[in-house]
């Protein structure tokens, strides 16, 4: 029946799905033996340069190269390297487990941001987030599997050729003021809450009775199912989303509210985004993205690169502090990174500039699973190409599956005659090395 | 499988080919071909490694290559850094050198002498994968036992094959039921009580009468085209704005208003299809009868402008990602067939190779896209001019948005206007052709820096025998020439994909239910005969896409009721024998326009322009451009990434690549907003007020569902809603809630009841 479905999946494709495969959010058992059970991605869009965050290229060889122009220190017992740029999460160092080799196949950001959310970098395909929520469907029936915050467009959270209701669900725009953004009418002040219940015991009413004389009818089931849902998240969502409950000296750790502007750094209230994620965490849902940019600094490197450390350091910091207290950090996931990364400065030129690479990135993970304290894979002198320890996006999606408890090969829809999934025809790798 | 033969690699294994193009090629080009090549400023050691004849022959030190001894080539053993070092600065990584060793052991299978001239692609085998490249059929009206129940061909072909399912169709819908799918379909808006209570009687009378003049009525109407129009819309991936071009810049397209009133007008003009088509493709290029003709040949030509670009800002590939996206709305849109595979490499099923890939994209790289300003930001889009229109006439934005505006300071200073007009001058987006039209060279991997030989401008070569008379003209785009090519009576695809949008339009699916792809991986036809029945009928109609619609509405199939029996159901559970009308949500417009309907706050009158027409802005620096509006859904300002909160929640497309057909999902956000949006509280209390003329309150319950459901309610309805009335004023009137935009009325929380109900958001 799939094979005939379009990627518009009517709800016929819906019903089809949910006797062979799982078309709802309750939650499964994964299929290997997980080690997260869900996921925080703190994805810093514009490609942060690594050479001044974790990949330290200090001037030692012969051949000149700006290197690193941001101070750096060894952290912790692990040793590793963290630029002074970012003291809070240099206190987590033997936390993280470093990925210094990372690659992607393009340095233009929209199909790039794309490859790392999708896999797919041409075409629109499923996010990870969907397909995370696909597999093991949430924790929490009184949310969606699939939150993205400040998020840039809607071709990253999409469910594309998955059922809709593993679709992300956004909280607030790229560029707009995270301080408010919310999940669209999830408030309704208009009327007392008793007198909500009774008017939408009412519409079930009318729905029924309208179902009755149409039998079969798996959508307008479908209409009644997700009333109440929505109804549910009237409750839960908005107590979740108010920090008002929070102590000052939280929203201070997370540096709530706080928001730096300069050149390329967007205001984008890094510490709310970073608390909210802690919340939807402990409420149970699985796939939480939050976003900071823009990274992209071509000039002006060093002032914009300050601002966007400035804004990020705190609030990561102060959650993961939070999820080590409170014990979830063994079954989060925290990922960080961008759609690639940055070479040095322009060598000989003597500006403040800096272009993409995409040959050559970090990211990072910490908790769910992942060795502590460790840095895998190198670069060379400069930085620019990838020595050792090579990591695409597609093993870092198959690494991702695996430590869910999903097996990347296998987490497949067919669509039309082609086989759909994270990793792509390529397929990836799972990277054993840095799995703890 | 098929081969796409080529005229001189005809020994070449696809394999072979892909091996070469995707490992071996890029290689050469990238590490190679700087010192040896015809283009080398001074070619390295005399060897030239750009055709496979001069890698054979060799240059100073011998013959670079003994195809199948890898050992014995000179090419291996420089890679390897054995005597010779090559390439001098570093060796390649050992992967890269292990598959110039395969491609060596391979025989070194190279292709690239057939470069310049273009291989004409033909199908061998797996016809039935294959069928959108064959030609329209000439189809016989198949035999039906139950001959009293067609009333059109159409009809036949259904019956036939529910017949041979051993099953029966359903039965006809109830003339209320079909007013208000009529209704909806055509124009997108519900019918009155007054027009059902008026159409049962003529029914009675005169069941087919009856219908023939109701869907002639609808045909005629002004919001036919406002229905339609934005079908078509959708295909054009319509918006106002560029969207995020990857740095969070979204710029206004100011203008784009005027590309949707002209699409409006072409569906209420019942322009034939194929003039339609060529306005959009070629429209500057057509002679015009009147300044007026003039201004809307430019105006539709805004089809290939308003597309979303990533920005220009490192951005290499920047104007092929503009001809990409003008190759992928002629492909998808109007071919159905996902020609932007074959960007990067031959499509890997479908008979589309690269080089047909850049015959077309020579014609739209030979063309001038104008989308203005692109809100002054040369990083997001260089700036162009636009057309001038010698009639239309401008008229100011909306003064909300000017307020927005005056308080708004740009984040930085807008950059000078780089292409002044005359002032006052009504702009429009659009194509014109390049000063110095010229072919377009092969960009190996999709990449404009790495490039092939240039293809010669042309079409898709796998659907070339149809037509050799057109030729483009060297000193024209061709665009012209794409447009008689595509719109050639005999193109397989053209008349296909619209009668198929058409159907599913009025069916709710398609007979090809990807309707944007019919290729390899798109679905096959249900009825594979009867989409050539009407490719062809739409054809020999002159295109007329009205006439068309009315046929289709005519059919018994489609008056069918949407009750299905359960046998049905089990033998064909996605409906595609058609044994019933399948039951549909209203898209996100119809939803907002039928509750301004039922509030009476609906203002039928089409609205003047765009609340940001001449406002060059960076939408994501401007807060909140949308403006209240009682004006019909097409009419609300379409922003990419920022589309109307109205609408939002049911599944609008994108507007970034063809959407044929749009998502139905059923999600809690969609409850959230049938719950607590103001929009929808706005129209409910509306529609309370507009029914407090009744003291009655039965009466006041039956005016309610008259102007929700276009009904009375039955007795069990009335006694439940005086029961859910009285008890709510209890209820309000004890409760401590203040809120300041809350309902106070009781009738209030009624109507959005109803207004949030199934029965009204769904039509069978």
């Amino acid at each position: 029946m799939l094979q005939s479905a379009s990627c518009g999946f009517g709800y016929l494709a819906l019903a089809g799905l949910s006797s062979a495969s799982p078309a709802n959010l309750a939650p499964r058992l994964p299929w290997v033996r997980p080690r997260a059970k869900r996921v925080i991605f703190l994805c810093m869009s514009g490609g942060p340069a690594q050479l001044d965050t974790f990949d330290y290229k200090p001037q030692v060889g012969k051949k000149p190269h700006p290197g690193s122009v941001a101070e750096f220190k060894r952290r912790g017992e692990s040793g590793a390297w963290v630029s002074d740029l970012l003291p809070n999460i240099a206190r987590h160092a033997d936390k993280l487990c470093i990925l210094n080799a990372m690659h992607a196949d393009t340095g233009i950001h929209a199909q790039s941001m794309l490859q790392l959310h999708t896999g797919d970098r041409l075409r629109p395909a499923p996010s990870m987030g969907s397909w995370i929520s696909y597999g093991l469907g949430t924790e929490n029936q009184n949310l969606p599997g699939f939150l993205s915050l400040n998020t840039s467009k809607p071709s990253v959270y999409a469910s594309q050729c998955l059922p809709p209701i593993f679709a992300g669900t956004p909280i607030g725009i790229n560029g707009e003021d995270m301080t408010h953004a919310t999940i669209s009418d999830i408030r309704g002040d208009h009327l007392p809450l008793r007198v909500k219940r009774r008017q939408l015991d009412l519409i079930q009413e009318m729905n029924r009775d309208h179902l009755a004389l149409r039998q079969n009818d798996a959508q307008l089931e479908g209409v009644i199912q997700t009333l109440e849902l929505g109804f549910r998240m009237q409750a839960a969502a908005p107590d979740l989303l108010d920090l008002s409950g929070e102590s000052q000296a939280t929203l201070d750790r997370y540096c709530v509210g706080k928001s730096y502007e300069d050149g390329t750094c967007r205001p984008s209230d890094f510490g709310r985004q970073c608390l909210l994620a802690r919340r939807f965490a402990e409420a149970g849902v699985r796939f939480i993205e939050l976003n900071h940019g823009s990274w992209d600094q071509h000039k002006n490197h060093r002032r914009d690169l300050t601002a966007n450390c400035a804004s990020t350091d705190a609030p990561i910091a102060a959650l993961l502090d939070d999820l080590d207290q409170r014990g979830l950090l063994d079954e989060t996931l925290v990922v960080w990174g961008g759609e690639f990364g940055r070479p040095g400065l322009t060598p000989g030129n003597g500006k403040d500039e800096t272009g993409h690479n995409a040959r050559a990135f970090t990211f990072w993970m910490a908790g769910g699973g992942v060795k502590a304290g460790y840095t895998h894979g190198s670069t060379s002198e400069t930085g620019a190409e990838c020595a050792d320890g090579k990591v695409h996006f597609r093993d870092l999606h198959a690494t991702i599956l695996h430590l869910l408890g999903l097996d990347h090969e296998n987490l497949a829809v067919t669509q039309g005659g082609r086989r759909i999934r994270l990793t792509g025809l390529e397929g990836g790798r799972v990277v054993n090395e840095i799995l703890a | 499988m098929f081969v796409v033969v080529g005229s001189a690699s005809a020994e070449m294994l696809p394999k072979q080919r892909e091996f070469f193009e995707s490992k071996i090629r890029p290689v050469l080009v990238r590490q190679c071909y700087e010192c040896h090549s015809a283009d080398a400023k001074k070619i390295g050691g005399k060897l030239r490694l750009d055709s496979p004849a001069d890698m054979l022959t060799g240059g100073e030190s011998g013959s670079a290559m003994t195809p199948g001894d890898p050992d014995e080539s000179l090419i291996i053993q420089a890679l390897r850094y054995e005597g010779i070092e090559m390439p001098p600065k570093k060796p390649l990584p050992a992967s890269v050198v292990e598959d110039f060793v395969t491609w060596v052991k391979m025989g070194a299978p190279d292709p690239r002498e057939n470069l310049p001239t273009r291989p004409a692609a033909e199908i061998t085998t797996d016809k039935a994968a294959l069928w959108a490249y064959q030609p329209v059929r000439e189809v016989e009206v198949p035999p039906v036992k139950d001959q009293e129940w067609p009333k059109d061909p159409v009809d036949a072909f259904i019956l036939s094959k529910i017949e041979d399912a051993q099953l029966s169709p359903s039965r006809d819908a109830s003339p209320s039921a079909l007013i208000r799918r009529l209704s909806f379909d055509l124009i997108g808006l519900p019918p009155t009580f007054q027009d059902v209570a008026d159409f049962q009687v003529a029914v009675q009378k005169d069941r087919r009468g009856a219908v023939r003049e109701l869907v002639d009525r609808l045909l005629a109407s002004p919001h036919f085209g406002e229905r339609w129009g934005r079908h078509w819309l959708d295909v054009a991936r319509y918006a106002e704005s560029n969207g995020n071009d990857g740095l969070s810049r979204n710029p206004s397209f100011p203008h784009a208003w005027r590309y949707r009133d002209y699409v409006i007008r072409a569906f209420n003009d019942d322009t034939p299809y194929d003039q339609f088509l060529t306005e959009q493709i070629a429209g500057d290029l057509l002679p015009a009868g009147s300044p007026e003709q003039r201004d809307r040949h430019l105006i539709a030509t805004g089809f290939l402008a308003i597309g979303a670009k990533p920005a220009k800002a490192m951005n290499d590939n920047f104007t092929m990602d503009v001809v990409a996206d003008q190759i992928g709305v002629v492909g998808s849109g109007i071919m159905g067939l996902s020609v932007g595979c074959a960007r990067c490499h031959d499509h890997k099923t479908d008979p589309i190779p690269a080089v047909d890939y850049y015959a077309l994209a020579g014609i739209f790289k030979s063309t001038e896209t104008l989308w203005g300003a692109a809100a002054h930001q040369k990083l997001t889009a260089p700036q162009t001019p636009l057309h001038e229109l010698k009639t239309a006439s401008v008229v100011s934005p909306h003064p909300e948005t000017q307020k927005v505006l005056l308080s708004h300071t740009p984040r930085k200073e807008p950059e000078k206007p780089a292409f002044e007009h005359p002032l006052g001058s009504a702009l429009a987006m659009g194509v014109r052709d390049a000063k110095t039209p010229a072919d377009c060279k092969l960009n190996i991997n999709g990449e404009s820096k790495k490039l092939g030989a240039a293809v010669t401008r042309g079409f898709v070569s796998s659907f070339a025998g149809f037509d050799h008379s057109i030729k483009i003209d060297g000193k024209q785009s061709g665009r012209l020439e794409l447009a008689q090519w595509l719109t050639h009576p005999k193109h397989p695809q053209t008349a296909r994909v619209m009668v198929n949008r058409i159907w599913q339009h009025l069916f709710g699916a398609g007979l090809v239910r990807t309707p944007d792809d019919f290729g390899v991986f798109g679905d096959r036809p249900s009825h594979p005969e009867l989409l050539d029945h009407l490719a062809k009928r739409f054809v020999e109609h002159g295109w007329s896409v009205k006439q068309l619609i009315r046929s289709l509405a005519l059919t018994r199939t489609y008056q069918l009721s949407s009750d299905s029996d359960a046998q049905a159901q089990q033998a064909d559970p996605e409906n595609r024998l058609q044994t019933h009308h399948s039951r549909r949500r209203l898209d996100a417009e119809s939803l907002r326009d039928a509750m301004l309907s039922a509030s009476g706050q609906l203002n039928s009158v089409p609205a003047l322009g765009s609340v940001i027409q001449e406002t060059d802005v960076l939408i994501n620096e401007m807060g909140d451009l949308h403006q209240p509006s009682q004006h019909r859904s097409i009419y609300l300002l379409m922003l990419r990434n920022s589309m109307p909160p109205e609408l939002t929640p049911f599944n609008l497309p994108e507007a970034t690549t063809v959407t044929g057909q749009r998502d139905v999902t059923t999600l809690p956000t969609q409850a959230l907003y049938l719950l607590n949006n103001d929009f929808i509280v706005e129209q409910a209390s509306r529609l309370a007020a507009r029914t407090s003329i009744h003291a009655d309150i039965d009466a006041r319950t039956r005016a309610a569902f008259r102007h929700a459901l276009a009904r009375d309610p039955n007795d069990a309805e009335t006694r439940r809603t005086r029961d859910f009335v009285s008890e709510v004023e209890l209820m309000l009137a004890s409760s401590e809630h203040h809120a300041v935009a809350g309902i106070t009325d009781a009738w209030a929380v009624f109507c959005q009841a109803l207004l949030s109900s199934n029965a009204f958001r769904y039509v069978d």
